[in-house]
């Protein structure tokens, strides 16, 4: 019990830190967040060059002004129902750590919405779920504002579960 | 008092026999010494002897450092300290011994013992006197080493600019402490340099100013009107002493020094008056003229101390990082030339500075181990310089280990910067400490025709005309017979005069933004030029602006590529110290002759091809090269040739690695090769064929062919790594005179030439390097093979293919063998038709990562911007055979595949 508290508490402090600028987007009903300072911008869609040998949800690569980044489809990362492309889809870049330095990956969403000043008092720790279906690793807290709830999201973990983590394993 | 009775010379004999008797760490004897030398200081003798007495107050305060545990408590410093006494038993004997004194400080400073002036007794006249007469004599001391002089005039011009403009920066904007201490910095190597040049008065102004500043730095005086007056007017006045030194030196003009004394009292009026008490009083006309030779460190704790405060200037030590390993470069480079000209006092100059530069340096970031060692060193190459001691090849071979040691720590201070405080090691270098001393007394008393200068005997008694003879002599045995030829140009001497073009160091990373936004011009351009609006216009003046464009950007794109190459020189020089090395170990005489060192590689291959390089060059000495006796029999000269060159040959960079020893023995290999089924007995290879084995993987080490016919280990490293660089090895040989081993590498590490192919609606890269030729297979020559997949035949070869769509999971694909092209690729030596749609064209391609996480998918070696702005990915076909391979046959449509 004593460790439950512990790690409770430490979700509480990890809470605090978490208050901040949110960019806002729609994976279909449901809300999700990520940390500002993490997207380097937002694009369109645009042709997204396959790469054989990867996991299914990684579309493939695509070019950022010169540079080749990799995209991945956030629905098929959650294992949600994919849905058709649409004008209002688009590619979320964002920054994660990689193996040495920052790396930047693309995510494609349904849609972005707006950026939101999140105060500590909205957050709270995410909640847990029985058995495996829903990984709360990837997941900072939820918010709660205006009797909506968003889920922040981590990056670092989404991203860095896919794919570093991932094939690092596989290489194992 | 029964000291009082002794007489000043009984006292000093004392004190010269208490210094020997010390060990480090004995601090009642260096109690006892101190007695002794109070005893002096009272002496009624001494007020007669006020300079004695002045260097007496001055040995006093080193040793109440010692005792403080300021200084270090060494050998080293008690040796000094010895050398110290030395002097004063000099300045005994012949009052006016100004040379003495300047030695006398010497020492002092070398063991970190800051020279105070207030610490000697004030008011020595005649001294500034000494000063006069040892400049009028003959030429200034400063004209002795031209190069020296060259450099130091070129740098103090750069640096008392860059002071001036601080100051005027720091007029506007009084508490920037960049500007500070950019200054200080600047002073201080002028004050280092200047020394180091026998420029006292310019050293001594520039050192009166550091102090100064450093009050100003730790914020005891403030920056105001009226220090910012003083500091410009000591910059223009060395500015002025600069100027005339070079006119000195230019012209022949009569040197006269500066009076720098008014300038000196006004600096210490001002100290005093701002610090107040907190100084002792600095008089002014006083010993900084007579330190030749400053370099004081900071006052530091001595090393190894609780955390290291060295990183508080994260700039300053990656400067001091990257240059240190530049001068490490250039110590190794003249060392190995002084090898062969042991006498060359130039290069001894040229190694001399560069430890001279890294001591100053690491002193003023407080890495005090670095700078002991480099300061040690210094000591050794200066009594070489000196003429006290004789170059020999333990010298040499303690300068070279010094080097690398210093390496090693230097690049530990690059992975504490780099990955924090945690990496960092504490280094011992006391075994190099204690063998640079025994080189510096064992010499010394081998050689007894010399004076012993550390036994008190004057130090400028030691004859100053070299004995060649002797030096060769001493050094002959020792000297492995490695000689470096530059070919063509350098035959004028060792000693090139530097030729520098003006040039800027780049950040890397700059150079490569600039590249890709080149390269992404490039491919914009094309996307423009093809858009069907404008492809559609037939404006003449619109296509000769087109046609001018992409001359302005491919000259552009050219300038960028070529800013990333570098001579492959640095690279082939490194090779020299491993002959070296070699050479001596397996008693082979070897001359290295170099060529084309001027050649141009691409900055990122530099790295990648030294291992190679290693493994061919240990080869061709260790196996090809015979021994001496061997070599004569067979009628050749003594000592073996292995030449290094290299040359562009079309798109190719081309490295040839030729010895004139044994060459390969073919039939060893051939015959291994048979046992092991690599070749069919009774096939028909020729011999160059046969030779080329040795690249195969596992091949050579576990044969051990190396103990019959001396070839084949690390070659398939080699081959890996030049295979990594897209390029590949070649070996040709003939027995009995001598093998040569080519590498051909790409012009550039960012650009490969591939073909682009189509399959569905991807289009893959396939580098041309790998391709054999292309087809449309016809059906006859299509064959499937129960369990071992489909083949096609070429040229009486049965090809295994490899369809691409399948391997890749590419939809929409044409399946259909006699529709599509095989494109016939090789790879280690294995052939594969690769099945394609469609040849879509030859391409010069720009290749990036595919970014983080996905740089090891197996079949793809990257990704670059197509003409049409989609990613292309490139093919790997080393792990494109492997996934096929693993993904095995059968997962083929069989009946796809035959439709006819």
């Amino acid at each position: 019990m004593a460790n439950v508290e512990r790690a409770q508490s430490s979700v509480k402090k990890n809470v605090k830190a978490l208050a901040g600028k949110y960019l806002t987007f729609d994976l279909g009903k449901e809300e999700y967040c990520i940390g500002i300072l993490k997207v380097r911008e937002i694009i369109g869609l645009m042709e997204i060059t396959a790469v054989p040998h990867t996991p299914r949800y990684i579309k493939g690569v695509i070019n950022l002004r010169g540079s080749v980044i990799p995209v991945l489809d956030l629905r098929s990362k959650f294992d949600m129902e994919a849905k058709e492309y649409t004008e209002r889809t688009c590619i979320i870049v964002v920054e994660v750590q990689g193996e040495t330095e920052t790396v930047l990956v693309g995510m494609i969403v349904d849609s972005v919405s707006e950026v939101l000043n999140i105060v500590e008092a909205e957050i709270e720790p995410p909640p847990t779920f029985g058995g495996d279906a829903v990984e709360t690793d990837n997941f900072l807290g939820m918010a709660k504002i205006k009797g909506r709830v968003k889920i922040l999201l981590d990056t670092d973990k989404v991203i860095g579960e896919t794919g570093l983590g991932h094939m690092a394993n596989v290489a194992a | 008092m029964v000291g009082a009775e002794q007489s000043v010379n009984g006292l000093l004999d004392d004190m010269a026999v208490k210094i020997m008797m010390i060990e480090p760490g004995d601090l009642s004897a260096v109690g006892e010494l101190l007695e002794v030398l109070e005893k002096l200081i009272a002496h009624e003798d001494m007020s007669s002897l006020a300079f004695l007495q002045q260097m007496a107050c001055a040995f006093q305060a080193a040793l109440q450092d010692l005792i403080m545990a300021e200084l270090p408590d060494t050998a080293e410093s008690y040796q000094q300290l010895a050398e110290c006494i030395s002097r004063m038993q000099e300045v005994r004997r012949k009052s006016d011994d100004h040379h003495a004194v300047i030695a006398f400080c010497n020492h002092l400073n070398s063991i970190g013992c800051k020279l105070d002036p207030a610490r000697l007794v004030a008011g020595q006249q005649d001294e500034s006197g000494q000063d006069d007469n040892q400049d009028d004599n003959n030429d200034p001391d400063f004209l002795r080493d031209k190069e020296l002089l060259e450099c130091f005039i070129d740098e103090a011009g750069e640096y008392l600019g860059v002071i001036e403009a601080n100051v005027l920066e720091l007029e506007k904007a009084p508490g920037n402490s960049e500007a500070i201490n950019a200054i200080f910095r600047a002073f201080h190597t002028i004050k280092g340099t200047a020394g180091s040049v026998s420029l006292p008065e310019i050293s001594s102004l520039a050192h009166a100013v550091e102090n100064l500043l450093d009050e100003v730095r730790s914020g005891r005086i403030s920056m105001d009107a009226e220090v910012i007056e003083l500091v410009l007017a000591v910059d223009d006045s060395l500015k002025l002493m600069v100027a005339h030194a070079q006119d000195v030196y230019e012209n022949g003009v009569a040197y006269h020094p500066a009076a720098i004394d008014g300038q000196l009292a006004l600096i210490s009026s001002v100290l005093e008056k701002k610090c107040g008490n907190s100084r002792p009083s600095p008089d002014e006309a006083v010993t900084p003229a007579k330190v030749p030779d400053v370099d004081v460190p900071p006052p530091a704790p001595p090393a190894g101390g609780g955390m290291p405060d060295f990183m508080k200037d994260s700039d300053l030590l990656s400067g001091f990082i990257s240059e240190a390993f530049e001068h490490l470069e250039s110590i190794e480079l003249n060392v190995l030339e002084l090898e062969q000209n042991p006498n060359d006092q130039d290069i001894i100059n040229n190694i001399f500075r560069p430890f001279h530069t890294i001591k100053g340096v690491s002193g003023f970031l407080n890495l005090m181990t670095i700078n002991r060692l480099a300061h040690a060193t210094e000591n050794l190459l200066d009594d070489v310089r000196n003429g006290k001691l004789a170059m020999n090849s333990g010298i040499i071979d303690i300068v070279l280990g010094v080097g690398d040691f210093l390496r090693t720590m230097i690049q530990n201070l690059s992975d504490v910067l780099e990955k924090g405080l945690e990496y960092y090691r504490q280094y011992h270098i006391n075994d190099f400490l204690a063998r640079i001393k025994i080189c510096q007394e064992g010499s010394e008393a081998g050689q007894e025709e010399e004076p012993v200068p550390v036994a008190g005997r004057p130090a400028q008694e030691t004859p100053s005309s070299p004995r060649p003879a002797d030096n060769v002599a001493a050094a002959a045995p020792f000297v492995p017979a490695v000689k470096t030829v530059e070919a063509g140009a350098a035959a004028a001497g060792p000693t090139q005069k530097k030729n520098i073009e003006a040039a800027i160091k780049v950040d890397i990373n700059k150079l490569d933004g600039l590249v890709n936004a080149v390269g992404e011009l490039v491919i914009m351009q094309a996307m423009v030029r093809h858009n069907p609006l404008i492809a559609g216009l037939s404006d003449p003046k619109l296509n000769k602006d087109f046609s001018q464009l992409t001359r302005i950007t491919t000259e552009l794109q050219k300038t960028a590529m070529s800013m990333r190459m570098v001579p492959i020189r640095q690279t082939f020089q490194k090779m020299t110290r491993l002959v070296r090395d070699l050479s001596k170990k397996t008693g082979k005489l070897v001359n290295l002759v170099m060529d084309g060192e001027e050649t141009e590689i691409d900055r990122n291959m530099v790295d990648s091809i030294y291992d190679p390089l290693v493994h061919m060059i240990r080869n061709s000495v260790d196996h090809g090269v015979q021994v001496p006796d061997e070599r004569l029999k067979r009628g050749k000269p003594e000592a073996g040739t292995v030449r290094l060159s290299a040359y562009q040959k079309g798109g190719n960079i081309i490295i040839e690695i030729a010895d004139d020893g044994e060459g390969v023995n073919t039939e060893k290999i051939r015959s291994k090769a048979l046992e092991r089924g690599l070749i069919q007995a009774g096939g028909s290879y020729s011999d160059h064929e046969i030779n080329n084995l040795i690249f195969l993987p596992g091949f050579s080490t576990a044969d051990k062919i190396t103990d019959v016919s001396g070839r084949g280990v690390g070659m398939d490293v080699v081959k890996k790594g030049v295979e990594k660089l897209r390029g590949r090895v070649d070996l040709q040989s003939t027995p009995g005179e001598g093998s040569l081993f080519l590498i051909h590498l790409p012009l550039t590490l960012a650009i490969i030439d591939g073909i682009v192919v189509g399959v569905g609606s991807e289009r893959y890269i396939i580098p041309t390097i790998a391709i054999r030729e292309s087809m449309r297979p016809k059906m006859e020559n299509y064959n499937t093979v129960q369990g071992k997949g489909e083949t096609l035949l070429v040229r009486d070869s049965l090809l295994p293919i490899i369809r691409l769509y399948h391997v890749f999971g590419v939809a929409e694909a044409c399946t259909d063998i006699g529709q599509g092209i095989a494109v016939v690729v090789e790879n280690e030596g294995r052939q594969r038709a690769l099945l394609v749609d469609e040849l879509l064209g030859k391409q010069e391609v720009v290749i990036k990562s595919l970014g983080g996480y996905m740089k090891d998918i197996k079949g793809v070696a990257g990704g670059t911007i197509l003409g049409d702005g989609r990613v292309g990915l490139i093919l790997d076909l080393a792990g494109l055979i492997s996934v096929s391979e693993e993904m095995g046959p059968g997962h083929f449509n069989r009946s796809n595949a035959i439709q006819e």
